[in-house]
C-alpha cells in the first residue's frame, strides 16, 4: 500500500481546497475571467492587465455566487490592482510573507477562470534579489518557477504545500513568462493602492538606448566608462522635455551616477523624487554637458 | 538520516512501486509496424480467454493492430469496437499466459491537486512515466459524467491510449489529447460505460 505518495496526494488536494476558498474569479475583460485573492478582509487583489474597464467589475466567489465589486487603484509597475468587495464574508488568504520560497520547493499555482478552481504544480527553480519591471516598480524578490500557467491564472496566487501564499502570478511582467510577485511587495502596493488609488514613481518622459561611446571621443572627454544611454525619444511637454534635454544627448551620469542601462534611470526615480531637481552629466555636440532636470509625476499609463 | 529523507526516500519508492505495476498494464500498439501509441489492459484474459485493450480511436485507424505486453510478447489484436467521438478504441486478443488488467478508481471522487501518473510510450521510449495534479474538475451536470479529466502533467505523442492513474495506481482515464501543457484524459468511468455498451453491440 503506497502510504507517503497518498498522503503526498491528499495533502496537495487539502492545500489546493484550503487557500482555493480565497481565489476568485475576475469579471473585467473580454473573453475568459482572470483570477483574484481575498487578501483582507473586503480587498482583493487582481492583475492590472486582465482588468480592461473601471466599472462593472464582477467577481465570482468561492461558493459560485457573483458580487459586484469596485476598483480601488491599480498599479501597471507592478501589474497589481486593489478591488473592493462590500458585505461578504468568506476566508482571506493565508499568506506567508516571513520565510522566503527556497529553490527547489514545491508550489501549486490556482487560478479560478470561472465558476471552478484549477491548479499547476511545479517547483521554484530559481530565487533572486530585487528587480525592476519595465515599468520601473521595483519587486523584492525574483522567484524564477518551473511550472505551466495556463489562461485565466493571472491574479491567482501562488502557494507552498501548507495552502499559503507566496505571491501573486502574473503572466505580464516578462513576456507571457510568469512571473511571482512576493508578498511584501503585493502588501506595500496594496496599502499604497488603497490609500492612493495610484503608486507614485518620478519620471522623465525619456526613452534611451544603450550605446557605445566611440574610443577617440572616450579619449578625449576623459571619460571612465565607454557605454552610456542615447536619448531615443523625448516626451513632448514631459520633464525633460521642459528642462531643455535633447533627442541625442547622451546620458553618462545621473545625480552622480554612471548609467549604462535604462534602468539605471529607473532606480533613481522612486515616488520621493518628484519635484525634487536632478543633476545630470550628458554629451551635447561633442562636449560635456551638465543639464538639471526636475522629475515629475508618471502619468497613469494603462497596459491593456 | 532526518524524518524528512526518510520521508522522500518513501516517496520514491512507492512511486517506483505504482510505476511498476502501471507498466505492466500498459501495453504499446503497433499498426503496419510502427507504434501508434499506448494501450491499457481492460481485461486480462481471464473470460474466455480472450483479453481486452482500450485505446484511443486515433491510435488504431485499422481494424488490425499488434499489442506489445510489458514482458515483450506480442499479440494480434482485432478491432472490436471503435468510437471516433470519444475517441476510443476496443482491441481483443488472445493472451498467451494470465496478464493483469487495470483496476479502475471509483470513489472518492478526484480533487484539484490530487497526484496523477501517465504511462507512455513518447519517441520509442517504452514505459515512459510523467507525474502531475489534477489540474481542475469539470463539475459534472446533472446525473452525466464529466467529459474529460484534466491534468497539470505534461504528456507528448506516443502517451495516446494510455492509462491516467492516481497515486495508488488506480485507473482514472485515458490519455487522449494535449492541451498547451494541459493533458487531456477520458474518464474511466465512461471508458467502463462504454465498454459494456460496445460488448453488448459485439455479442449481439
Amino acid at each position: 500500500m503506497s502510504t507517503v505518495l497518498q498522503s503526498l496526494s491528499s495533502e496537495l488536494a487539502d492545500a489546493v481546497q484550503s487557500a482555493g476558498g480565497a481565489v476568485v474569479a475576475i469579471h473585467a475583460r473580454r473573453r475568459i475571467p482572470a483570477s483574484g485573492v481575498h487578501w483582507r478582509p473586503g480587498v482583493v487583489v487582481a492583475t492590472n492587465h486582465t482588468i480592461s474597464r473601471d466599472e462593472n467589475i464582477t467577481v465570482t466567489l468561492p461558493d459560485g455566487t457573483t458580487a459586484p465589486a469596485s476598483l480601488a487603484g491599480r498599479d501597471p509597475g507592478t501589474d497589481l490592482a486593489v478591488l473592493k468587495l462590500a458585505g461578504q464574508s468568506f476566508p482571506t488568504a493565508s499568506l506567508r510573507p516571513e520565510t522566503p520560497p527556497k529553490v527547489g520547493e514545491l508550489v501549486i499555482a490556482l487560478g479560478r477562470p470561472g465558476p471552478s478552481l484549477t491548479a499547476s504544480w511545479g517547483v521554484v527553480s530559481g530565487v533572486d534579489g530585487p528587480w525592476r519591471t519595465w515599468q520601473g516598480a521595483e519587486i523584492d524578490t525574483l522567484l524564477r518557477l518551473d511550472l505551466a500557467i495556463y489562461d485565466g491564472f493571472s491574479g491567482g496566487p501562488l502557494i507552498d504545500g501548507a495552502g499559503r501564499v507566496l505571491g501573486i502570478n502574473t503572466s505580464a511582467l516578462a513576456r507571457g513568462v510568469p512571473v511571482t510577485i512576493p508578498v511584501a511587495t503585493v502588501e506595500r502596493a496594496v496599502s499604497e493602492l488603497l490609500e492612493r488609488g495610484s503608486i507614485r514613481r518620478a519620471y522623465l518622459g525619456i526613452g534611451t538606448q544603450p550605446v557605445r561611446v566611440p574610443e577617440s571621443l572616450v579619449r578625449k572627454l576623459e571619460l571612465k566608462v565607454d557605454v552610456a544611454l542615447l536619448i531615443v525619444s523625448v516626451a513632448p511637454g514631459g520633464p525633460a522635455d521642459r528642462d531643455g534635454w535633447l533627442l541625442g544627448d547622451v546620458l553618462l551620469e545621473l545625480d552622480g551616477a554612471a548609467v549604462s542601462d535604462p534602468t539605471d534611470i529607473l532606480a533613481k526615480l522612486g515616488g520621493d523624487r518628484v519635484g525634487r531637481p536632478l543633476a545630470a552629466r550628458v554629451i551635447r555636440g561633442g562636449q560635456v554637458k551638465t543639464l538639471q532636470v526636475t522629475p515629475g509625476e508618471r502619468p497613469k499609463s494603462r497596459v491593456a | 538520516m532526518t524524518a524528512s529523507l526518510l520521508a522522500a526516500a518513501g516517496l520514491a519508492r512507492e512511486l517506483a512501486a505504482a510505476v511498476d505495476q502501471l507498466r505492466r498494464i500498459t501495453v504499446q500498439v503497433r499498426a503496419h509496424g510502427a507504434a501508434t501509441g499506448a494501450g491499457i489492459l481492460w481485461t486480462g484474459g481471464e473470460s474466455e480467454g480472450r483479453g481486452l485493450v482500450i485505446t484511443n480511436a486515433h491510435v488504431v485507424r485499422g481494424d488490425r493492430a499488434t499489442i506489445e505486453l510489458s514482458d515483450g510478447t506480442a499479440a494480434r489484436g482485432r478491432l472490436v469496437a471503435r468510437d471516433l467521438k470519444r475517441d476510443l478504441a476496443a482491441l481483443e486478443f488472445e493472451p498467451t499466459s494470465a496478464t493483469p488488467s487495470a483496476a479502475v478508481r471509483d470513489s472518492p471522487p478526484l480533487r484539484v491537486g490530487d497526484l496523477v501518473i501517465a504511462i507512455g510510450h513518447p519517441g520509442g521510449l517504452v514505459g515512459a512515466v510523467a507525474l502531475g495534479i489534477i489540474h481542475g474538475a469539470e463539475s459534472p451536470r446533472e446525473g452525466r459524467t464529466a467529459r474529460w479529466i484534466r491534468a497539470d502533467v505534461r504528456l507528448a505523442p506516443g502517451f495516446s491510449g494510455g492509462p491516467l492513474a492516481d497515486a495508488t495506481g488506480r485507473l482514472v482515464g485515458v490519455n487522449t489529447m494535449t492541451h498547451g501543457s494541459l493533458a487531456l484524459a477520458v474518464p474511466a468511468a465512461a471508458v467502463e460505460a462504454w465498454v459494456r455498451r460496445s460488448h453488448a453491440l459485439v455479442a449481439s
